[in-house]
């Protein structure tokens, strides 16, 4: 059994729409090797950088909030980046298990 | 993501549908997927692999592709016997976990919407109550009452309908003598071994939300077995 453990982040995202938020939307697209979060794992970002959900254990969520605050600002639509191993001059962007992951990036528009 | 897209997915999962999204990467063009209804030209040639993903209840991205698939089964269906305090706390760890609850008990005094604001509870005895939910080999029961009178009516019928998870409140001598009623009644050794009695997994706690939380774990694994 899979998927069942639902987390409502599309509801979240809905009210925040409603409350007049631009969001954008964040998903597990693709895990390679050992990764922190589950593939459909999701997050939610606003213009403000407000976050809701998760798509690694914290180690990839603060680059993801920068790059759905541009693409807000760039008025794009979607994105797709991958998240590798972490190394020193990077520790904050990286996968500190050894995982990789692609996260899809899309606004809701 | 269209914010219509996104009402309609929120719209089938307040329904209890089973679906999927289906998304291309690479122009960020996503729609519904369903059985019953036609892709647009844009995923049509996908059909296929989108029923594999579908069908095994799968999440990813159909191979050599940049198409991704994030299905959505219906929640696990739990039925609680027994408005009583654990099942207060039950409620609050099922919700975050989308497991759908339904609570069955016949005494009025237990079931009041002061005790359980916004949930509907079944004040009826099971047999009559059962009647009401539509559950099959997907469903749980949890019987919290220890009172044979109302247990033991809703653990014959899920044994009977095949319930994935079954467990009942109780001391090792309760579930002893539970044991022995239900051979009484007709049920072989390896269906009353069905039943989590004493339920829960071991955490050593014994004030309602841990005996809760000690519940649902146990559920979760067994949900995960299925």
């Amino acid at each position: 059994m899979k998927n069942s453990l639902d987390e409502k982040i599309l509801e979240e995202a809905n009210d925040w729409v409603k409350a007049n938020q631009k969001v954008v939307l964040a998903t597990v697209i693709q895990t390679w090797g050992s990764s922190p979060r589950q593939i459909g794992s999701r997050m939610i970002v606003n213009e403000k950088g407000d976050f809701s959900g998760s798509v690694s254990g914290g180690c990839v969520e603060s680059a993801v909030v920068r790059e759905c605050i541009e693409i807000i600002k760039d008025n794009k639509l979607f994105k797709k980046i991958e998240f590798k191993v972490s190394n020193e001059s990077a520790w904050e962007v990286g996968l500190a298990c050894g995982g990789e992951i692609a996260v899809y990036l899309e606004q809701i528009n | 993501m269209k914010q219509s897209l996104l009402k309609e997915i929120i719209k089938k999962k307040t329904s209890k549908e089973e679906f999927a999204i289906v998304t291309n990467l690479n122009n960020g063009e996503s729609e519904i997927y369903q059985p019953e209804k036609e892709l647009s030209k844009e995923f049509k040639v996908y059909e296929k692999q989108i029923q594999i993903f579908f069908k095994s209840k799968k999440n990813g991205v159909i191979e050599n592709t940049e198409i991704f698939i994030e299905t959505y089964i219906r929640p696990v269906k739990v039925i609680i016997v027994g408005a009583v305090h654990i099942a207060q706390y039950l409620i609050d760890f099922a919700k975050s976990l989308n497991f759908e609850i339904s609570i069955i008990d016949p005494r009025g005094y237990f079931a009041s919407e002061q005790r359980f604001p916004n949930m509907q509870i079944i004040n009826k005895w099971p047999d009559e109550a059962f009647k009401e939910l539509d559950t099959n080999e997907n469903s749980a029961l949890i019987a919290l009452t220890h009172d044979p009178k109302i247990d033991d009516p809703a653990l014959q019928y899920a044994l009977n309908k095949k319930f994935y998870y079954i467990g009942a409140l109780g001391s090792k001598k309760t579930h002893e003598n539970r044991c022995q009623r239900l051979k009484k009644a007709g049920f072989n050794q390896e269906q009353i071994n069905l039943i989590h009695g004493p339920i829960g997994i071991k955490l050593g706690g014994k004030s309602a939300p841990e005996i809760a939380l000690s519940i649902i774990a146990q559920l979760v694994s067994e949900t995960y077995k299925k």
